[in-house]
């Protein structure tokens, strides 16, 4: 989860999350590049009474402020599609989960091997226990393995919601009537929150998302349980 | 002894040839820095993060923490 007057991203817990934080990375440092260069420009000319009334034009300059962006701009672009066709890869997921948004909770259902689901509401503050977090922690977390491809199919039985979980890198839209499909590998045991994403109603700060991973052998014994107690 | 005459043109040429230079040398600077000062320190941390990080004990600490709700401390 995120911590008080956090600016950055939350730490990686998926492979495709941490390339993306590198991906961030080397882009802001580009970011930083033009501005500082701009920025200069910039107090250079305003500080200064010196002007030239007569440039017409100069084919140098368009040169080089044609190819310089063009030049940062595919420097961006390459690991930018890099990351994109990474997170499209076939991958041959160990399990699929289902995702469904409505007013205001999440509902998720196994139905892989043997069938069974269950809601996933928000605990109300006056409701917390010591340890848990306001607005984001719920009665029924979503648990799943840890280092094995899940699919997640979403969908919502009312409105747009979107199911979002910033640590493992994943957002997608929950849209009535569709089936939205992402994958993810859990690097590390934990817990990983995450918020609805989509406006949604009222509630709409109020439907969080929780990701519980935990080792296969593990997640075995919990589905059976959950199974028997459905 | 008459004056030099001063130089009457190429005074905001001469600015550009000055402070461009300086401008590029400074932004690649600042992303040198935030390269070395932030990227590069980010990708050392995780590769050393993973690099000894033991799966089945940090799941053991969490576990008899009490944090998971799929699977209880080893004494319940």
């Amino acid at each position: 989860m995120a911590h008080p007057s956090q600016l950055g991203f939350q730490d990686a817990a998926s492979p495709v999350m941490e390339e993306l934080l590198h991906f961030h990375d080397h882009t802001l440092m580009i970011v930083f590049l033009i501005s500082t260069l701009v920025l200069y420009i910039i107090m250079a000319m305003v500080t200064t009474k010196l002007t030239n009334k007569f440039i017409l034009d100069s084919q140098e300059i368009e040169i080089i402020w044609t190819l310089l962006p063009a030049l940062i701009l595919i420097l961006i672009a390459l690991p930018s599609l890099r990351i994109l066709y990474l997170m499209d890869e076939v991958n041959d997921p160990h399990l699929t989960v289902k995702a469904l948004g409505h007013q205001w909770y999440w509902s998720y259902e196994y139905t892989d091997y043997n069938n069974f689901g269950f809601d996933s509401y928000m605990v109300p503050t006056q409701d917390l226990t010591p340890g848990q977090f306001r607005l984001l922690d719920v009665d029924h977390r979503m648990v799943i393995p840890t280092e094995s491809p899940v699919r997640v199919l979403i969908t919502a039985d009312d409105v747009l919601h979107s199911w979002a979980v910033p640590s493992l890198g994943i957002k997608m839209d929950a849209v009535p009537g569709r089936l939205n499909q992402t994958a993810f590998i859990v690097s590390r045991p934990g817990i990983y929150y995450g918020q609805c994403s989509e406006i949604c109603g009222a509630n709409h700060s109020f439907m969080p998302v929780v990701v519980e991973a935990i080792p296969l052998k593990h997640f075995e014994n919990w589905s059976t349980l959950m199974l028997e107690n459905s | 002894m008459s004056l030099q005459k001063p130089v009457m043109r190429g005074l905001l040429a001469k600015r550009l040839r000055f402070h461009l230079p300086i401008a590029f040398s400074l932004a690649i600077a600042a992303a040198l820095a935030f390269k070395f000062g932030v990227t590069e320190p980010r990708k050392k941390a995780y590769a050393e993060f993973y690099k000894n990080y033991d799966n089945v004990k940090e799941f053991n600490a969490m576990r008899e923490a009490g944090v998971f709700e799929g699977v209880r401390p080893s004494g319940e």
